[in-house]
C-alpha cells in the first residue's frame, strides 16, 4: 500500500514537471521568435560583400547564412570529375636523365612526403648483364586500363575523364589491394603519421594533391592535378634541370618540355624516337611514355646515391 | 747530384704542365679542335635562328648573354656566354666544349645537330666586341622604317598562312621588310607549338608563307589559337598578332568515362558484372529463405502425418 502511494506521488511529480518544462519551452520559443522578428524590423547593421562577379554589395547582417556547400565537398566533386576535354600524357626522355633527383625533391615538397616516400623515383636500370645501365624516373603510369581501380572495394581510387588516376584519402580504408594490383609499384602506404602532420592538421584536404597526407591510407603520383587546373606543368616536370620530361594534352597532340619550355608534336616525338610504354604486354595502356636511353647526353657514372652524381 | 737535378726539373715541368691545365678552367681542348672555323656566315638569319636555339637549349642554365643572369649553381656556376672573356675563345673551342660537356654541362654532341650548334656560336659571336664589324657586312640591308606593320592572311582551304611585314620609309612609302624571321605559333595547353617550318624568313616584298600542318588537332570546330610574331624583338620591337583560325582538324575529345569498363567505379561498372553480381546475391538469399521455410514447414508436416 505504501509502495502504491509513493508510486503515485512520483507519477504526479513527473507529470507536473513535464508540464512546467513544456510550458517553459513554449514561452521561450515564443520569446525567441519575437526577438527574431524585432531584429528583422530593426534597421540592422549592413555588411559589405564582394560578389563572385566582382561587385561590392551591401547585405543585411540578419540575412547572412553560412555557405551551404562545404569547400571540402566542392574539392572532392571537381577532383572526381577532372578537367573536361583533356587527356594528359607524359613523355620521359631517358637519354637525358642523369639522376639529378630534382623531380623527386619537388614532388616530395608538393605532396608533403618524407625523403623515403616516393610518388616518383629515379631507378638505376640494367636490363641484362651486358647491356648499358641507365637512370629511369618512374611515376604512376596513369593507365587507361588501371588494375588498381578494379580492385578497390570502396570506390576510393578512380580514373577521371582527363585520364588521371586519383585516390580519395577520405574514402580509402587502407586495405592496400591497389598496392598489390599495381604492376609498377607506383603506390605507397602511410604506415606512420605523415610528415608535418601537426603543422597541416587544419588544412582542408585536397584530393588533387593528396594533401594533407593521411595515416593508414594509400598515396601516389597525381600528375600534380591541382597544378594542371591552373595550366601549370606538374612539379616534377618543371623542376627537372636536364629536359627529361615532356608533358601535355594528347587531344592537342602536343607536349611541352618542362626545362626548355619547347612544345613539340607528341606523335612525332614518339615516332621519331621509338617511344615505348612500360610492361605493355599487361594491357594496362600507360599514359607515361619513355624514349629509349640512346645517344645519352650524360655518361652513366655508376652509383645511384653517390653525391658526385647528383647534378 | 745530376739525378736529383733531373728529378727536380721533371717535378717542375709536371708542376708547370698541371698549372696550365688548371688555368683553362681545367678544360683542355685539343689543338685540332681549336682550329675549326664556323662554316656558317654571321648573317642576321643565322644569328636569329641561333638565338632561337640558344633560348631553348642554353638559356635555362646560362641565362641571357651579357646579362649575367645564369643559374647560381655550385661549385661552378655556368659562364655568361656573352662575356668578352668567354668570347676570346675560338669558334672551334666553343664548339668542342658544347659537344663534350663537363661537370654539370651536358654533352650536346648528339642532342643538337652541328648546324644548330654553329648557329648558336654565330649568335654568341654577335656579342663579341672584336668581331662586330665583320658581321655587319653580311647583313641584309633594310631601309630605315617607322610604323612597322604585320598583316596576316589565312587561306583555310589549302591551310596556308601569309604574313606580310612592312614599314613606312622616310619618304612616306610603304615597303616590305626582307630577311626577317617570323614565328608561327599554335597555342597548346602548356606552351606554343612552332609550326613555322624550315624557312620562315620574309622575302623581298616582306611576305612569308607557311603551310599549316594538315593533321594538327584543333577543338570541336577545328579552331586553334594562332600567334604570329617577329621572332627577334631586337629588330622592330615586340610585333605580334593573335588570331583564332579554323585550320586544325576538328577533334571531339573522348571521355573515357562514357564507356562502362572493368576499371570504372560503381557507377561505371559493366552491365554484365552488375547483373551477375545482383543475380548471384539474389540466388543465394533465395536458397537460404527456401531452406528456412522448409524448416518452418517441418513441424506442421510432422503433425499432419500424426
Amino acid at each position: 500500500m505504501k509502495e502504491e502511494t509513493s508510486n503515485h506521488s512520483r507519477r504526479k511529480f513527473l507529470k507536473s514537471f513535464g508540464i512546467s518544462v513544456g510550458a517553459a519551452g513554449v514561452v521561450s520559443s515564443f520569446s525567441l521568435i519575437g526577438a527574431a522578428k524585432a531584429a528583422a524590423k530593426k534597421p540592422a547593421e549592413m555588411v559589405n560583400l564582394l560578389t563572385q562577379d566582382g561587385q561590392l554589395v551591401q547585405v543585411d547582417k540578419n540575412q547572412l547564412r553560412p555557405t551551404v556547400t562545404e569547400p571540402l565537398d566542392e574539392l572532392q566533386k571537381r577532383g572526381r570529375e577532372g578537367i573536361p576535354g583533356k587527356s594528359f600524357v607524359m613523355v620521359i626522355d631517358l637519354s637525358k636523365c642523369r639522376n639529378a633527383r630534382k623531380c623527386m625533391d619537388a614532388c616530395q615538397n608538393h605532396h608533403q612526403l618524407r625523403q623515403d616516400q616516393h610518388h616518383i623515383n629515379v631507378l638505376q636500370m640494367q636490363d641484362a648483364e651486358h647491356t648499358a645501365p641507365y637512370f629511369m624516373p618512374k611515376p604512376c603510369q596513369h593507365c587507361d586500363n588501371p588494375p588498381c581501380t578494379k580492385v578497390c572495394p570502396v570506390d576510393a581510387t578512380f580514373k577521371r575523364q582527363d585520364g588521371i588516376v586519383l585516390i580519395d584519402n577520405e574514402r580509402c580504408i587502407g586495405c592496400r589491394f591497389c598496392i598489390a594490383a599495381c604492376p609498377y609499384s607506383a603506390r605507397i602506404f602511410q604506415w606512420t603519421e605523415p610528415k608535418d602532420a601537426e603543422k597541416y592538421k587544419d588544412l582542408t584536404y585536397n584530393i588533387e594533391a593528396n594533401v594533407p597526407q593521411k595515416k593508414g591510407t594509400v598515396s601516389k603520383c597525381l600528375f600534380s592535378a591541382d597544378r594542371l587546373r591552373e595550366d601549370k606543368l606538374p612539379s616534377c616536370v618543371s623542376a627537372c634541370p636536364n629536359g627529361v620530361y615532356y608533358f601535355g594534352d594528347q587531344n592537342e597532340d602536343a607536349v611541352t618540355n618542362g626545362t626548355t619550355g619547347e612544345t613539340v608534336r607528341f606523335s612525332k616525338l614518339i615516332e621519331d624516337n621509338a617511344g615505348y610504354t612500360l610492361m605493355e604486354e599487361l594491357g594496362t595502356k600507360p599514359r607515361v611514355y619513355y624514349l629509349p636511353p640512346k645517344n645519352r647526353a650524360f655518361e652513366f657514372n655508376g652509383d645511384l646515391l653517390n653525391e658526385e652524381n647528383l647534378h | 747530384m745530376k739525378n736529383t737535378m733531373k728529378n727536380i726539373a721533371a717535378l717542375f715541368l709536371i708542376f708547370v704542365f698541371s698549372g696550365s691545365m688548371a688555368n683553362a678552367q681545367g678544360w683542355t681542348v685539343p689543338a685540332s679542335a681549336k682550329k675549326k672555323q664556323n662554316p656558317y656566315e654571321a648573317t642576321s638569319k643565322n644569328i636569329s635562328s641561333g638565338k632561337k636555339i640558344y633560348n631553348i637549349q642554353c638559356k635555362s642554365c646560362h641565362g641571357d648573354p651579357t646579362m649575367a643572369n645564369m643559374l647560381p649553381l655550385a661549385p661552378v656556376a655556368p659562364t655568361d656566354l656573352g662575356a668578352q672573356n668567354f668570347l676570346v675563345q675560338s669558334d672551334g673551342e666553343i664548339f668542342y666544349k658544347v659537344n663534350k660537356g663537363q661537370g654539370a654541362m651536358p654533352a650536346f654532341e648528339k642532342t643538337i645537330s652541328d648546324e644548330d650548334k654553329w648557329m648558336v656560336i654565330a649568335f654568341l659571336r654577335s656579342f663579341d666586341k672584336n668581331k662586330k664589324v665583320k658581321q655587319q657586312v653580311a647583313e641584309v640591308k633594310n631601309p630605315e622604317v617607322t610604323d612597322v606593320k604585320l598583316e596576316l592572311n589565312v587561306n583555310e582551304e589549302d591551310k596556308t598562312m601569309l604574313a606580310k611585314l612592312s614599314g613606312l620609309t622616310d619618304k612616306g612609302k610603304r615597303v616590305g621588310l626582307q630577311g626577317i624571321e617570323m614565328s608561327f605559333l599554335v597555342k597548346r595547353s602548356f606552351g606554343y607549338l612552332d609550326v613555322s617550318g624550315e624557312d620562315p624568313y620574309t622575302n623581298e616584298t616582306g611576305d612569308v608563307q607557311i603551310q599549316f600542318p594538315v593533321d594538327l588537332p584543333g577543338d570541336r570546330e577545328g579552331q586553334v589559337n594562332m600567334l604570329v610574331k617577329v621572332t627577334d624583338d631586337a629588330f622592330y620591337g615586340k610585333l605580334e598578332e593573335a588570331r583564332v583560325v579554323t585550320l586544325g582538324v576538328p577533334t571531339d575529345p573522348v571521355n573515357p568515362l562514357d564507356e562502362r569498363a572493368m576499371w570504372g567505379t560503381r557507377a561505371n561498372a559493366p552491365i554484365w558484372i552488375i547483373v551477375t553480381f545482383v543475380g548471384g546475391v539474389l540466388a543465394i538469399w533465395s536458397v537460404i529463405f527456401m531452406v528456412l521455410f522448409q524448416m518452418i514447414k517441418l513441424p506442421k508436416l510432422a503433425k499432419s502425418k500424426d
